[in-house]
């Protein structure tokens, strides 16, 4: 297995996405595809998998040209191309998502259920994984479903498989699983790109490395000629900030105080609280209960037990709108499904919330409206044309800074965000660190719900590490320390 | 090329372009289309004068639309219906179950609820129609109930209500026969500089005012919020709940002004089939209008227009001729065909 592409150029429209690319990998190689958002990285690997086609540049596999016109034709060239999302049937069993479309018949017609099985048996041995073939695929863990979908395409004999960020959303030991699972195939001489925004995983589990920058590619060779500091600073073109932005000062009274919050089975016994212009961060693995603990403050669980204090007065707190009343805003994590309203313009997803107050004899005030998001604009710096385009039109960190504002607008004394820069680019998550900074000075209490131990380090003045559902531990100031917060993440101690 | 063609060119691709992204602009030229081939097919061989050709063209016209008012304002509270994401069956029932009420208390003879009580003429009329409305509103309620904290389907709440309401209806007037006193249906069919255009009127001005409600106040704007993405909308605070059932009683009290009317126009109410098939027209007058199945999409001009087109094609068959049983494939050829031709978003 060779595979070369070269020269490979693609534009949408006036956009130049790809300026003449060379990328090569062998079979028993793992190959770091690196770059940020919006650097080409998926349109590659979308030409590679015959989502897309290249304006210009050749593909060839063994020193035999191919052309892929359709993900098949990729795919049947040995080419498996694993999405972000997965592509795999909840409700059906695993042996059904491995053959589907290509289901094994007996000869009356009917399922051949006991070849299929024993067919994927022979995959799963293959890469030394264990799962039953017929358990449905929604009771798989997030990492054994990316392992079911590597084994489909490897049974149709790929020999080159594309994950793109395959760990993003799994938990340390799903990573493990995923990780040994691709030791297994590079010794079996598969070649595997990975496409991360981790580095310490690139570190780690690659060979070799390419980084694009804006449609070029600005840097490629050996991992272990490299250094985290030198891929970040190929990735963004400039040496990545690292350094503190954490602000000591005084800060106010008590806003928020959670006693012995639990909801079954998701939390139990939270007990923290925040100040007037403090930035607490809650970090911790994928799945410890920090979004749950901080949707139950926001009013979306209301069965919880335990009591929430806002300035020091206890309050029940049971819907969304209570919560806006006692000066709560929430910026939720997954801004796709959570964050926008994709059929509503700019000016819209940003004033949704406000509305209500809005109105003058019951029509929305327009003037109003406009005059107050365009101060947000200005002093949040979103990029945009008209306030009346669709939200989608923006860049993912615009769109953040405008369900930001959605929570400005109301004027909160809490302001709880989720996975702030969560698919934001590197140049505006400093846009929203510094916003995050500015509010707190202004006398918000923030808190912040990351997994990225970096963010919680730089801007937070304080953090609480969460583990399967409870509080671990808490950390102050230069006790925050990556190690520190991975050891007490994972059910350790100080 | 020169500069005219390049011009031409311009302006050909403005179009396409249009056609394919703007809705409005193509339920627009379609419904522009019908009104044309309706002006053509009239039968004008005996006007004697341009100014009687025009009058047989209005007087079509608006015997077109107001024929077509009912449907066209049940239409605009299934814009909000489907906007929010949901779907209303039993709008036909509801209506019947209304013009039942009112019916029964408008009555002059001794059927009358208010009639017994000496209360006759203007004073009943106006009980009459306040009770109707009523009736709807509470129906509205009901389903929108069941749909938002209930948590069911609204297609399956409908469904439901749907069999409900007519056979209840059915099983209480099956002995007793109120009649639509006359004056009443001036309310109908008094005529305004010799046309009958009062239902039209009507229409016109629930459309006038559910397009303000729709773009200009908080609930219309929290409906399109709700029906885009019901988890964001609940996370900015949008009472999910409380819009979902505000549009199900909205609707409910557009069936009641459209009970009023159907009463008025015809003088009585066949209680087994009367707004039968309501339902179905209103849902396939909006989709032609380019609001999105889905949720979300959608305007109360283009479902205006889509009312207004699928009436001139009916109009335009039976000028034409058409066999009454093919007209019915017509109308589904042209729900399918302008759906097909609307704008879709890539999976």
């Amino acid at each position: 297995m060779n595979l070369k592409m070269k020269g490979i150029t693609k534009s949408f429209g006036a956009n130049n996405v790809l300026q003449g690319i060379d990328f090569s990998l062998s079979g028993g190689e793992i190959c770091a595809l690196l770059g940020e958002n919006g650097a080409g990285k998926s349109t590659l690997m979308n030409i590679l998998g015959g989502v897309l086609q290249a304006d210009q540049g050749t593909i060839s596999i063994d020193d035999r040209l191919v052309e892929f016109a359709t993900p098949l034709d990729s795919l049947n060239a040995g080419v498996g191309f694993i999405h972000q999302e997965l592509n795999l049937i909840n409700d059906l069993a695993v042996y059904e998502n491995m053959f589907i479309s290509r289901e094994i018949k007996k000869k009356n017609g009917l399922l051949d259920i006991d070849a299929m099985c024993e067919e994927t048996k022979k995959v799963f041995e293959r890469i030394e994984v264990d799962i039953d073939p017929k358990t449905m695929v929604r009771d798989l863990d997030a990492s054994y479903k990316q392992i079911v979908e590597i084994a489909r395409a490897l049974m149709m004999n790929a020999r080159l498989i594309i994950m793109d960020e395959p760990t993003t959303s799994l938990t340390e030991p799903e990573i493990e699983h995923v990780f040994t699972m691709m030791r297994t195939l590079k010794k079996q001489g598969v070649g595997i790109v990975f496409i991360s925004h981790k580095l310490r995983e690139v570190m780690e589990f690659c060979d070799r490395y390419t980084v694009l920058r804006d449609g070029q590619m600005v840097a490629h060779g050996n991992v272990c000629d490299t250094s985290i500091n030198e891929l970040a600073k190929f990735m963004v073109g400039h040496e990545v900030r690292t350094e503190s932005l954490r602000q000591q000062r005084e800060y106010g009274e008590e806003i928020l105080r959670l006693e012995n919050l639990s909801l079954d089975k998701k939390f139990k016994n939270i007990s923290l609280a925040v100040h007037k212009g403090e930035i607490l961060g809650v970090t911790g693995l994928l799945g410890d209960g920090r979004t749950e603990v901080f949707q139950t403050v926001f009013g979306c669980m209301p069965e919880y037990s335990g009591r929430i204090f806002v300035e020091g007065q206890e309050c029940k707190i049971s819907s969304v709108q209570q919560a806006m009343n006692q000066g709560i805003g929430y910026v939720p994590r997954d801004r796709k499904e959570n964050g926008i309203i994709k059929d509503m313009n700019i000016m819209e997803n940003a004033s949704i919330a406000v509305l209500p107050k809005m109105t003058r004899y019951g029509i929305i005030d327009k003037i109003r409206q406009k005059k107050e998001f365009n101060g947000f604009v200005e002093s949040l710096r979103i990029k945009l044309r008209k306030s009346t385009d669709l939200i989608g039109s923006l860049s993912g960190g615009n769109q953040q800074k405008v369900v930001l504002a959605k929570w400005l607008m109301a004027n909160p004394k809490v302001l709880i965000l989720d996975n702030p820069t969560q698919g934001v680019d590197v140049g505006a998550k400093e846009d929203i660190y510094n916003i995050i900074l500015e509010l707190a000075k202004q006398g918000i209490a923030v808190v912040i719900l990351s997994s990225e131990a970096q963010e919680i380090i730089r801007i937070c003045n304080r953090a609480v590490v969460m583990y399967h559902g409870t509080i671990q531990d808490e950390l102050h100031g230069d006790e925050m320390k990556e190690e520190t917060i991975m050891r007490l993440a994972t059910g350790g101690h100080k | 090329m020169n500069g005219k063609e390049k011009q031409n060119k311009n302006v050909l691709s403005w179009l396409v372009s249009q056609w394919k992204n703007n809705s409005l602009f193509s339920i627009g030229l379609v419904l522009l289309f019908m009104v044309i081939l309706q002006t053509l097919a009239l039968n004008y061989s005996a006007c004697e004068s341009f100014g009687e050709c025009v009058e047989l063209w209005i007087r079509n016209f608006t015997n077109v639309l107001r024929n077509n008012a009912g449907i066209g304002i049940i239409s605009l509270g299934m814009t909000f219906v489907i906007i929010s994401g949901g779907i209303d069956l039993a709008v036909g029932s509801t209506l019947v179950a209304v013009g039942a009420v009112m019916m029964v208390i408008m009555d002059a003879n001794t059927i009358g609820t208010l009639s017994r009580f000496g209360i006759t003429g203007v004073p009943a009329y106006l009980i009459a129609i306040v009770a109707g409305i009523l009736v709807g509103l509470v129906l509205g309620g009901f389903t929108g109930s069941l749909v938002s904290w209930g948590m069911i389907p609204p297609f399956i709440v409908t469904l439901g209500t749907q069999k409900i309401f007519r056979s209840v209806t059915q099983h209480f007037m099956q002995s007793v026969n109120p009649k639509v006193p006359a004056p009443f249906c001036k309310l109908a069919n008094a005529e305004i500089g010799g046309y009958m255009i009062l239902p039209i009127i009507y229409w016109i001005i629930t459309a006038v005012i559910l397009y303000i409600v729709a773009q200009k106040t908080v609930f219309g704007r929290q409906v399109y919020a709700v029906g885009s993405n019901e988890r964001t909308a609940k996370l900015s605070g949008v009472n999910v709940n409380k819009v979902k059932c505000k549009v199900y009683i909205l609707m409910g009290f557009l069936v009641a002004l459209t009970a009023t009317l159907t009463i008025a126009r015809i003088g009585s109410m066949d209680y087994a089939n009367a707004g039968a098939g309501y339902e179905l027209d209103a849902i396939a007058s909006v989709v032609v209008g380019g609001t999105s199945f889905s949720g979300g999409k959608g305007s109360i001009q283009g479902t205006v227009m889509g009312v207004m087109t699928i009436a001139i094609m009916n109009n335009l068959l039976n000028l034409w001729g058409v066999p009454p049983f093919l007209r019915e494939a017509f109308k589904g050829a042209i729900i399918i065909i302008a759906v097909l031709l609307q704008k879709k978003e890539k999976a």
